[in-house]
């Protein structure tokens, strides 16, 4: 059997009195794609603290690629790379001096920084200083930085938040052509479409707790509703929209009294999404 | 101990530090203005002193006297001469006697002298050119006291061979400037902490062993290396060099270790500022003693920084041996670890 590449053992911590992850258990296999999905404060930034050794959990264990984190820290953090929520790079330094500080740091003896920024798309850039950087800018070095070591697994806190689209669309090329290498993608994001597009599987996380975890599509399977969605012309010529759900009995009736009936101008078929779900099992959304 | 890793962090922090304008110019600027204003101050002490009298009122075997005495006797044209001479602080002192001072001395009349003094000298000084001119009177009336005076130095005759001020300054200055480094070590690491790039460094296979290795590297090393460099431009080497060096590696030390503390304390530049500036306040206080000796008593043995400036001022200005500098430096030494050891712990805290 293979090892996986994540172990999360009954993991706890607390801040003081506040719950921030709850014995929360899960295992992400090698080269698979993990979305970790919670509103703010849900404890996804608590678990990759956890699982990269940042804090030591009050209980339980994590295990990555076969090691314990609290007791071979210094072994997982080598072989792991970590993009910060927050933007934490070296301002007064220029994106070159950053990258190769910490290809020094990590011992990489052979470290391309031009080419590292060229694959995100920083080409050009690389000896200004990054405090002249646009947001979407800095947050690409970040996942230059964590790719440095060639990570076996790679952590990504919310790498995407804020940023624009050609940006944002940068990095998820990237996370894919991590996962292609064959290196495991642990991704905390709130943003649903983005875990759908690239996650293998989705977790979903509330109040310190793992509330539901499969892949994207069971998900929709076991809580989504499919329906299709309609738009007819009404008496005065207005459009009028209504929603025949698929699953519920009685479906093929109300098809056949539609199109027998009424004028259609528009038909979507509408798949369920992972924020109706999330919504669904939590109770609430993800905005908070 | 990955040492390659730690000089890796060496050289980050030392391009970091010069690429702050601020700390850049106060350590490049300081460390210039201190070397040209102890270049520029007198080199030897003017030990003459010089006093003035009216030229017509002065007897000749009196002033014959007063120069056997080491003073320098200044004759002015008139009262108004004198004065004048003393606001050009010509002389120290002026003396204006009656007419016929003599006759009414030796007649009992109690005759006015006039005594001009410029606005900044001491009462002490004041009194002594008072007590000079009653044995003048007694002198001018032909009855000079009949006291034998034993004159006995105790250790060197420094007669001749007075301190500069400038030499004096000196071991002030070097103590300025290693206790100033504080300030920017704290803010390196405060801004660290602040920006959350010690998380990024700490996520490599960087230890935090190493880092506070690296950290306390670079403030020994500023904070010496411009000190070294002061002294070594100004002549500080050429005495007992080795207590001094080991002196301002000590004070590097003490440095490194209030800096850590002000790091912890402070959240951002302003934050350490104010700590700083307190902190820097009660240190510099020992260094005073040396410019104004007998103005601070033994209580300022409690200030760290004492055992630094009294080692420092010891071996540069009176060349003492290393075996009677050996207690100041342990004792720095023993002071320098104990505040290592609080910043190291206040900033883990801070840290985790």
């Amino acid at each position: 059997m293979v090892t996986p590449a994540i172990i999360a053992d009954q993991l706890t911590y607390n801040y003081e009195k506040v719950k921030a992850v709850d014995h929360i258990n899960f295992q992400v296999a090698k080269g698979e794609i993990l979305s970790f999905l919670g509103p703010n404060g849900a404890g996804k930034t608590t678990t990759v603290k956890m699982l990269t050794g940042q804090l030591h959990p009050q209980e339980g264990k994590a295990t990555l690629l076969g090691m314990d984190v609290v007791k071979e820290t210094e072994k997982v953090q080598a072989r792991i790379g970590v993009c910060f929520e927050i933007t934490n790079l070296y301002e007064q330094m220029s994106a070159i001096e950053n990258l190769n500080l910490f290809a020094k740091l990590f011992g990489v003896k052979d470290f391309d920084a031009e080419a590292a920024l060229k694959r995100i798309g920083l080409d050009g850039r690389g000896k200004d200083r990054v405090e002249t950087y646009s947001k979407g800018m800095k947050q690409r070095l970040m996942v230059a930085r964590s790719l440095i070591n060639k990570p076996d697994i790679l952590f990504l806190d919310e790498p995407t938040e804020g940023l624009d689209p050609v940006s944002a669309e940068t990095i998820r090329n990237i996370i894919l052509e991590e996962r292609a290498r064959g290196a495991t993608v642990f991704l905390t994001t709130h943003d649903m479409v983005e875990a759908d597009k690239l996650s293998d599987r989705v977790a979903f996380i509330d109040q310190g707790e793992i509330a539901a975890l499969d892949t994207p599509h069971n998900l929709k399977q076991k809580y989504g509703k499919r329906a299709i969605k309609v738009q007819v012309a009404g008496p005065d010529g207005k459009l009028v929209s209504k929603e025949i759900f698929l699953d519920e009995p009685g479906t093929a009736d109300s098809m056949r009294e539609l199109f027998s009936e009424e004028q259609v101008i528009t038909l979507h078929s509408e798949e369920a999404t992972l924020e109706d779900i999330f919504i669904q099992i939590t109770g609430r959304g993800l905005a908070g | 101990m990955n040492w390659y890793s730690i000089r890796t962090l060496v050289s980050k922090d030392v391009s970091l530090f010069f690429r702050n304008r601020f700390f850049a110019f106060t350590t490049v600027g300081a460390l210039v203005a201190y070397i040209v204003i102890y270049l520029v101050m007198p080199s030897d002490v003017d030990e003459t002193l010089r006093v003035g009298f009216v030229a017509d009122q002065l007897p000749q075997e009196i002033s014959e006297q007063l120069v056997e005495e080491s003073l320098e006797i200044y004759y002015a044209d008139s009262v108004t001469d004198l004065k004048d001479a003393i606001l050009d602080a010509e002389i120290t002192a002026g003396f204006a006697f009656p007419d016929g001072f003599q006759e009414a001395l030796a007649t009992n009349e109690n005759p006015q002298v006039e005594v001009f003094f410029p606005a900044d000298l001491p009462q002490e000084a004041k009194d002594i050119y008072v007590l000079l001119l009653k044995e003048l009177s007694f002198l001018m009336v032909g009855q000079p006291l009949n006291i034998d005076v034993n004159e006995e130095i105790l250790g060197e005759d420094l007669v001749g061979q007075q301190i500069p001020l400038r030499d004096r300054m000196l071991p002030m200055i070097a103590v300025f400037i290693l206790i100033f480094e504080t300030l920017g070590l704290a803010n390196l690491l405060s801004g660290e902490i602040e920006a959350r790039t010690l998380e990024a460094l700490l996520i490599t296979p960087l230890r935090v062993r190493e880092l506070f290795t690296g950290k306390s590297i670079t403030g020994i090393g500023m904070a010496f290396g411009q000190a070294f460099i002061l002294v070594a431009i100004t002549g500080g080497l050429n005495n007992q060099p080795l207590i001094i060096i080991i002196a301002l590696i000590l004070g590097a030390l003490l440095a490194t270790g209030v800096g850590f503390l002000l790091a912890s304390t402070g959240k951002d530049l302003m934050g350490i500022l104010a700590w700083g500036v307190l902190a820097i306040l009660i240190l510099i206080l020992p260094a005073m003693g040396i410019i104004f000796p007998g103005t601070i008593t033994n209580w300022v043995k409690l200030i760290p920084s004492y055992y630094l400036v009294d080692t420092l001022n010891r071996a540069f200005n009176y060349g003492i041996p290393l075996q009677l500098a050996a207690t100041n430096l342990a004792i720095l030494l023993a002071i320098d670890l104990i505040f290592l050891w609080l910043g190291i712990t206040a900033l883990r805290r801070k840290i985790a």
